[in-house]
C-alpha cells in the first residue's frame, strides 16, 4: 500500500501576484473609473434627485411603480427579450452544433455568414427588415400582388416586428456561445452513443443537449441583456406604438428633460439586467455541477 | 469450421488525393482476439471506423456476419467500440454510462440493471454504480468503457488502442484482464494498437500494417519467427537486419553474404524465399549465443568469434552489441547469469542456428 504523506509547508507561501504584477492594470482600470463607474455613481445618484426640492427623494421612483404605461413598457421589455433570447438560442444551436462539428471548407464560409452580418451596423440592417416588413413593404406588397390577401398584415410596428429584427442583430452571439460549449463536447462521445445502438434523435437528447445546457444558458442570457438594452430596433421596427424601456429612457431625456425619472427607468433596467445575468450564472454553475462536467 | 464474424473484401479509403487504406483484404475469425498492429498513422482507425461504420469505404466491401454493411449506419451494426480516451458520458453515473447500450434498445428496466451489474462484474467494478466518471481513475474508467461496450452483448468489439493512456504496471494487468474477458465471453475482440508487446501477449492473430496496407498477417509466434519484411522484423521485436544476398549452398541451404561478402552465414533454406531475390537477412538478437551455452543446441549452427564492444544490463538479460569477423555487428541478448564474465573488449564465441538466419526479400 502506498502511504501517503501530508505536511504543511514550513514557510508562509508568498503572494502569487506580487505588487509589481497589478501596475499594467492602472491603465484600464483608470478608464473604467473614469468613463463607467462615476457615470454609473451619478445616474444612481440622479435618480433620487428632484427637479423641485434640494433633498434627495424617491418620488421618481414611486412615479414609476404606480405609472401603468411605464410598467407595461417593462413588462413589454421583459417579454420582447424573453421572446428574442428563445429565438437567438433556437435558431443559432443547428447553426453552432453544425460549425462545431463541419471539417470541410464549408465551415469557414458559413462561419463567415454567421458573424458578418455584424459587420453591416445595427441601424442599416433594421432598415433593411422595414423594407421587408413595412405594410408596403416586400412580403406585404408579393402577398398582395398574388391575391393572397387584400389587407397588409400587421409585420412591423409591432412585437412581431421588433423580435424579427432583435433575432437577427443578436443571432451572431448566440452563435459564438453556443459553438464554445459545443465545440467542448468529445465527438468521440456520440460516436460512442451511436455504436450503442443510439439514433441521430437519441445522440441529440441523451447526450448533445445536456452536455450543452451551459451554453444554451448563456445563449439565452446574452439573448436577453442585449435585447433588452436595444434601442435602434424597437425604436425603428417597433414604431411610437411600441414602447421598450430603452426608448422610454430615450424619450424622457431628450423629450420631458426629466433626467431623474429617466434615471429611474435605466436603474431598473440594469437591475433587470443583472437579475437575469445573477440567475443565468447561478444556474450555469448549477447545472455545470449538476452535469459533472 | 471456423465462422468468419468481419471481411473486408479490397477495401480502401481515401482522403482527398491521399490513399490511407490500400486495398486492404482481411477476414476476422468468430471469437478470436485479432490485432491490428503498426505504426501511428498507417490507417489503423481508419480501418477500425470503416468497420464501425463512421466511414464509408472509398472502394470495396465490409461485411459482418455475411452481410454486406454499404449504407448500414453505426447504430444498426451491433458491435461494440473502446476509444483510447475512454469517451465516457461526464453527465451519466456508472450504471447509466453501462445501461445506455441496453436502453437504447429498449430493454425493460430489470433487464438492463441485470445487463449493468453483470457487465461490472467482468470488470471487476462493482459497488461503483453511482460514482461519476470523473470519479474514477483512469484505469477504472478504462473498465467502465469495456463494461458499456460488452452490456448490450455484441459479437464484435473494437478497441482502439485501450490501454494507451494507462501507465506500464496497469497496462499490463489489463492486458491480462481483457484477454480474459475476451475469453469468458467468446466475443471476437478487433484490437487496435502500435505496441507490439501488447500485441504479441494477447493476441491470437495479429495483422501487422504498414502504409495503409498489411505488410504481414499471422499468429504472433508465426510473425516473431518468419517475418515477411525488414519492416515487420523491424517493428515487432527486437532484431539485426542486415542487407544480405544469398545463393545455393551444400545440403539444400543457402550461403549469405552480409557485409559486402566479408561475412558469409549459412541459412537454412526457406520455402519462400528465392535465393536470387534475398535483400535483407534477420536474425533475432537471443538467437545470437555464446557458443558454449549453445553447446546443447542440436541443429547445425554457424560459428563466429567477436569482440564485446558494449554490454547493457536488463536485469534478467543483458543485451551486447558484438563485432565479428567480417566488420559487421550483431546485437544480442544473453541470460544474465553469465554477466560477470562479459564485458567490453572480451573475445568471445559465438553460435547463430541455420534456421536462425532469416532472409527477406525487402
Ligand atoms: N478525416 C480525415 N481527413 C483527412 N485525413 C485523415 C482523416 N482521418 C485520418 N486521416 C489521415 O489518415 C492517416 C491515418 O490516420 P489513422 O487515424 O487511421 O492512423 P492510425 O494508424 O490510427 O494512427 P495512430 O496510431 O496515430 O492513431 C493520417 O495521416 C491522418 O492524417
Ligand atoms: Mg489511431
Amino acid at each position: 500500500m502506498a502511504v501517503i504523506i501530508c505536511s504543511t509547508p514550513t514557510k508562509p507561501l508568498r503572494a502569487v501576484v506580487p505588487v509589481k504584477g497589478l501596475l499594467p492594470l492602472i491603465a484600464p482600470s483608470l478608464v473604467l473609473v473614469l468613463f463607467f463607474a462615476i457615470p454609473m455613481g451619478m445616474m444612481i445618484g440622479i435618480s433620487f434627485q428632484s427637479q423641485t426640492e434640494g433633498s434627495p427623494t424617491l418620488a421618481s421612483y414611486s412615479r414609476f411603480f404606480s405609472n401603468d404605461l411605464v410598467l407595461a413598457g417593462l413588462a413589454r421589455t421583459v417579454v420582447m427579450s424573453g421572446l428574442v433570447a428563445l429565438c437567438v438560442t433556437v435558431l443559432a444551436y443547428p447553426l453552432a452544433y453544425y460549425l462545431a462539428r463541419a471539417t470541410s471548407r464549408w465551415r469557414t464560409v458559413i462561419f463567415a455568414l454567421a458573424i458578418a452580418p455584424e459587420l453591416a451596423g445595427v441601424v442599416l440592417r433594421t432598415y433593411g427588415w422595414l423594407i421587408i416588413l413595412e405594410d408596403r413593404g416586400f412580403i406585404n406588397s408579393a402577398l398582395i400582388w398574388t391575391g393572397l390577401i387584400t389587407e397588409p398584415l400587421p409585420l412591423s410596428k409591432n412585437l412581431f416586428g421588433v423580435v424579427v429584427g432583435l433575432t437577427h442583430v443578436i443571432l451572431p452571439f448566440g452563435v459564438l456561445s453556443l459553438l464554445t460549449s459545443l465545440q467542448g463536447i468529445n465527438p468521440n462521445l456520440e460516436k460512442s452513443a451511436q455504436i450503442l445502438g443510439a439514433s441521430r434523435l437519441a445522440v441529440i437528447r441523451h447526450i448533445i443537449l445536456p452536455l450543452s445546457v451551459p451554453g444554451i444558458v448563456s445563449s439565452f442570457l446574452i439573448g436577453f441583456t442585449m435585447a433588452a438594452s436595444a434601442y435602434a430596433t424597437p425604436a425603428l421596427l417597433g414604431g411610437a406604438g411600441f414602447k421598450v424601456m430603452a426608448t422610454m429612457v430615450y424619450e424622457q431625456v431628450l423629450f420631458y428633460l426629466d433626467w431623474p425619472f429617466a434615471a429611474v427607468m435605466a436603474n431598473v433596467l440594469l437591475i433587470l439586467m443583472l437579475a437575469a445575468g445573477f440567475i443565468g450564472s447561478r444556474l450555469e454553475s448549477r447545472l455545470h455541477q449538476k452535469l459533472h462536467l | 469450421m471456423t465462422t468468419i464474424d468481419i471481411e473486408l473484401l479490397s477495401v480502401s479509403k481515401q482522403f482527398g488525393a491521399n490513399r490511407i487504406v490500400d486495398d486492404i483484404s482481411l477476414a476476422i475469425p468468430k471469437g478470436k482476439f485479432v490485432s491490428i498492429l503498426g505504426p501511428s498513422g498507417c490507417g489503423k482507425t481508419t480501418t477500425l471506423n470503416m468497420i464501425a461504420g463512421f466511414e464509408a469505404p472509398s472502394s470495396g466491401q465490409i461485411r459482418i456476419r455475411g452481410r454486406d454493411q454499404e449504407g448500414v449506419p453505426p447504430e444498426a451494426r451491433k458491435i461494440g467500440l473502446v476509444f483510447q480516451n475512454y469517451a465516457l458520458f461526464p453527465h451519466m453515473t456508472v450504471a447509466q454510462n453501462v445501461g445506455f447500450g441496453l436502453k437504447m434498445q429498449g430493454r425493460p428496466r430489470e433487464e438492463i440493471a441485470d445487463g449493468v451489474s453483470r457487465a461490472l462484474k467482468s470488470v471487476h467494478l462493482e459497488g461503483f454504480e453511482d460514482r461519476y466518471p470523473k470519479e474514477l481513475s483512469g484505469g477504472q474508467q478504462q473498465r467502465v468503457a469495456v463494461a458499456r461496450a460488452i452490456a448490450p452483448s455484441p459479437s464484435v468489439l473494437l478497441l482502439d488502442e485501450p490501454l494507451s493512456n494507462l501507465d506500464l504496471k496497469l497496462r499490463e494487468a489489463m492486458r491480462v484482464e481483457l484477454k480474459e474477458i475476451q475469453e469468458d465471453l467468446g466475443m471476437t475482440f478487433i484490437y487496435v494498437t502500435h505496441d507490439q508487446e501488447e500485441a504479441m501477449a494477447m493476441s491470437d492473430r495479429i495483422i501487422v500494417m504498414q502504409g495503409g496496407v498489411v505488410a504481414q498477417e499471422g499468429a504472433p509466434a508465426d510473425i516473431y519467427g518468419s517475418p515477411r519484411t525488414s519492416f515487420v522484423a523491424d517493428f515487432i521485436g527486437k532484431s539485426n537486419i542486415l542487407p544480405a544476398s544469398a545463393e545455393p549452398g551444400a545440403d539444400r541451404n543457402l550461403k549469405v553474404s552480409l557485409g559486402a561478402g566479408k561475412a558469409v552465414l549459412t541459412a537454412a533454406r526457406g520455402d519462400d524465399v528465392a535465393p536470387d531475390n534475398v535483400r535483407f537477412c534477420c536474425i533475432r538478437p537471443e538467437a545470437v549465443r555464446l557458443a558454449e551455452a549453445a553447446g546443447a543446441l542440436d541443429e547445425p549452427a554457424n560459428r563466429l568469434t567477436g569482440t564485446v564492444q558494449k554490454v547493457v544490463n536488463l536485469g534478467a538479460y543483458i543485451e551486447a552489441w558484438m563485432l565479428v569477423d567480417g566488420g559487421i555487428t550483431l546485437k544480442s541478448m544473453i541470460r544474465s547469469t553469465r554477466l560477470e564474465k562479459l564485458s567490453a573488449g572480451c573475445r568471445v564465441d559465438l553460435a547463430i542456428a541455420h534456421s536462425a538466419v532469416q532472409l527477406l526479400e525487402q
